[in-house]
């Protein structure tokens, strides 16, 4: 199988998963123990609370809440610090957020979306222009799951506190974490990250936050996670994404301008064929998700005949009446007819050139057989 | 004292002659549904007993015989000596505490030492002196303790009736083809042959990769949960997505669906043969959806000469979803995963096709070729 759905979750990082299980089996104490085991776990949670964080922020300005997935970290996010006045968000946001702001208005707090460019990227002057002396917080995604267009969160993160200093600014950060080189400004008050996303378990996510900033307990019990975020920890869970963390930081860089001129040559092949792909990523996109339309096709269809004959995508839509069409690929601009033909193609740094040219044929075969039955 | 279930039969008394035979399949679907429990089946006088089962199983018993169809109502209860005391200690358990209450007795051994409205006196007696907020009512109580004095010196003491599925027995009306699909009807139409003593074998017509295998999944579920009334355990699916993709690229656009059904029924009736099946069944109900006029049952009848059961089909969609709901297949109906791709709905589907304008277009297509091959991607299911 040739998978390249790795934007919706990825294979398991064989070394990390290893390591992490040989010292899981040894360490199963309960890290809240006050015995020597407790301790021991203890310790490796804050070494690999530390080794994370240290990726993407510096661990004097910010700390780490490790929680069960990004959908919570961006809950937390949002009802911890919207809790009055109004709450800024793209209309590009994964639905984490989006359901979460929506959620809002029955709090009391009112929402705000801001528009689109086609790219997937916000419309900053929109965006800055919805926020005033009543707004709490601005939650924008970094890297769009569906486009790969990357927001500029550092220069949106400063216009928004050059209009209004009290706003919170939180960006989900689960597409970009361990995939684009970079550094979260002082700015950025909340982060979140996902394990699943860069080749660890499914059931770990972080929110980093701004070591300055206080924030409501999210779920209340045993006081785990400076009393944030109650539960005893997903101690497997959270090894594993330190170990995949550091293995896929150590070679960020490389791996992107790889990734990158993987999905130029895909591009370029879908480009040249005979059928009538349409690029709805933007070039100075995170390299690791290049999505399509395919003209007059169906992306859910595509996507099935593509996995029959052992390649793995994404679609931006369904064969269902029910929310036929991506929210997010609507907000971006596109008209209904060519919705329909959404492909989303998403690489990992094990992709090959190989994989990607196999993958790239198919693709094309697929398209066209589907054309020639419609 | 042991723990019981009495199970009392519908309509079986009315079978004359063949009633045996009704009694037998009767018997044997339920021992089909109590598969996996331990248990004795006894047939007595009028009535079948579940005996000798693990006694916190009792309430799993009772649900099941409950949906066998042909049981007409059921009693969790105690079988026990017939001597007074020990009667008396299982009407104790099984009576109310407080309200209104009668006790109501059947002697069928009748060398009983009392009879029948002595018992009720001296239990009724025991019974008022033992809890103070109990009160006697004979004409309206609130709870009524039965006793049944049989034969051999035992007693069968219960307090109350649940009701049954009703009907025949499956099996006993011969076997039928169910066309079902992932909607609320189609179960509900299996449900009702079923109920009416037919044996409802399922046929699913998918189109993948048009649909996606949640919507197979979902007719797994479905056929699961119409097994606990018809007692079947096998799904069969055929694809028929080359014959969609025909009609599309060939045929006028308004008879896709019309087209599309006679295909269905084509198909249906010749795996119905196979089987063995002596008529197909639908849930179709007239007008519901452009398909389903009169002129579109019209052109699917006309392909098959079994035929085609359609019990919903004087039915509004209100009562559909109620019954959906009671047998417990609308929840599963309605997930979200369409049984059908909207590149192949019309946008204005024809809802009175002319049956000569079907044919003609139908000229189109070579149907027997593209019979056969979709009745070689018969795949079956074991649910």
């Amino acid at each position: 199988m040739i998978y390249l759905d790795n934007a919706a979750t990825t294979p398991p990082l064989e070394s990390a998963f290893e390591r992490a299980a040989r010292e899981y089996r040894e360490l199963y104490y309960n890290p809240s123990a006050r015995y020597g085991g407790g301790f021991a776990v203890r310790k490796k949670i804050e070494e690999a609370r530390k080794e994370i964080l240290s990726v993407v922020a510096d661990p004097a300005l910010f700390e780490l809440i490790f929680t069960s997935c990004g959908t919570e970290a961006d809950n937390h996010a949002v009802f911890s610090c919207a809790r009055r006045g109004n709450a800024v968000t793209s209309a590009g946001e994964h639905s984490a957020i989006e359901r979460s702001f929506t959620e809002l208005k029955n709090r009391g707090v009112e929402p705000r979306f801001a528009p689109l460019n086609l790219d997937g990227s916000v419309k900053i002057p929109e965006l800055l222009s919805l926020v005033d002396d009543r707004t709490t917080l601005v939650s924008v995604v970094h890297v769009n799951n569906e486009t790969g267009a990357i927001n500029d969160i550092a220069e949106i993160a400063r216009s928004v506190k050059r209009k209004n200093p009290r706003v919170i600014v939180h960006s989900d950060g689960v597409q970009a974490f361990g995939k684009l080189p970079f550094r979260l400004p002082k700015e950025v008050d909340l982060y979140s990250i996902s394990a699943h996303k860069i080749g660890a378990l499914k059931g770990t996510g972080a929110l980093i936050k701004r070591k300055d900033l206080t924030l409501a307990p999210f779920i209340h019990g045993g006081g785990q996670e400076g009393g944030l975020r109650s539960g005893t920890e997903n101690v497997l869970g959270i090894l594993d994404f330190a170990y995949a963390a550091a293995e896929r930081a150590a070679c960020i860089a490389d791996s992107y301008s790889r990734v990158a001129a993987l999905r130029a040559d895909m591009w370029d092949r879908l480009q040249k064929s005979e059928y009538h792909f349409f690029c709805a990523s933007p070039e100075a996109g995170s390299p690791y998700i290049l999505t399509l339309l395919a003209i007059d096709s169906r992306g859910e269809v595509l996507q099935r005949m593509l996995f029959d004959r052992g390649v793995c995508v994404g679609t931006g839509s369904a064969c269902s009446s029910k929310e036929r069409f991506s929210r997010v690929m609507r907000a971006c601009g596109y008209a209904e007819e060519v919705l329909d033909g959404v492909l989303r193609v998403s690489f990992s740094p094990e992709t090959t050139q190989e994989e990607v040219e196999l993958a790239a044929r198919e693709m094309i075969s697929a398209a066209m057989e589907f054309k020639g039955k419609l | 004292m042991e723990k019981v279930v009495i199970i009392r039969y519908a309509e079986i008394h009315l079978k004359g002659k063949n009633r045996g035979y009704f009694e037998h399949v009767f018997s044997m679907n339920l021992e089909k549904s109590l598969k996996g429990i331990r248990h004795e089946l006894h047939r007595t006088s009028g009535r079948w007993l579940v005996a000798n089962f693990p006694e916190e199983l009792a309430d799993d018993v009772a649900a099941r015989v409950s949906k066998v169809f042909g049981v007409h109502s059921y009693s969790i209860g105690y079988l026990v000596n017939s001597d007074l005391d020990t009667v008396y200690a299982c009407a104790k358990l099984v009576a109310p505490r407080e309200g209104t209450f009668k006790v109501v007795t059947h002697r069928g051994y009748k060398k009983y030492p009392l009879t029948s409205m002595e018992i009720s006196a001296a239990i009724g007696g025991r019974l008022l002196s033992d809890f103070p907020a109990l009160s006697v009512d004979v004409h309206d109580p609130e709870h009524t303790v039965y006793i049944d004095i049989r034969d051999g010196g035992s007693a069968l003491v219960f307090g109350s009736f649940g009701e049954g599925a009703g009907g025949m027995p499956v099996g006993t009306s011969g076997k039928g083809l169910l066309m079902i699909s992932g909607g609320i009807d189609s179960p509900v139409a299996g449900y009702m042959m079923a109920k009416r003593g037919l044996f409802v074998e399922l046929l699913h017509f998918h189109s993948y990769p048009y649909t996606n295998e949640g919507a197979k999944e979902k007719v797994v579920e479905l056929g699961r949960q119409l097994s606990q009334y018809t007692q079947v355990h096998l799904l069969r699916t055929v694809s028929v997505t080359h014959i969609q993709e025909e009609i599309h690229a060939k045929c006028k656009a308004e008879f896709n669906v019309t087209l599309l059904r006679r295909f269905m029924f084509r198909i249906a009736e010749r795996i119905a043969k196979r089987v063995e099946a002596g008529c197909l069944v639908t849930g179709e109900s007239l007008g519901q959806v452009a398909s389903q006029t009169l002129e579109g049952m019209t052109s699917s009848n006309a392909v098959v000469t079994l035929p085609v059961l359609r019990p919903l089909v004087g039915f509004d969609k209100d009562e559909i979803i109620m019954r959906a709901k009671k047998i417990g297949t609308y929840d599963i109906s309605v997930l979200p995963y369409e049984d059908c791709c909207t590149v192949f709905l019309p946008e204005f589907p024809a809802t009175r096709p002319k049956l000569a304008a079907v044919e003609a277009e139908e000229q189109k297509l070579d149907v027997e070729a593209l019979i056969e091959e979709s009745l070689a991607t018969v795949e079956r299911i074991e649910l």
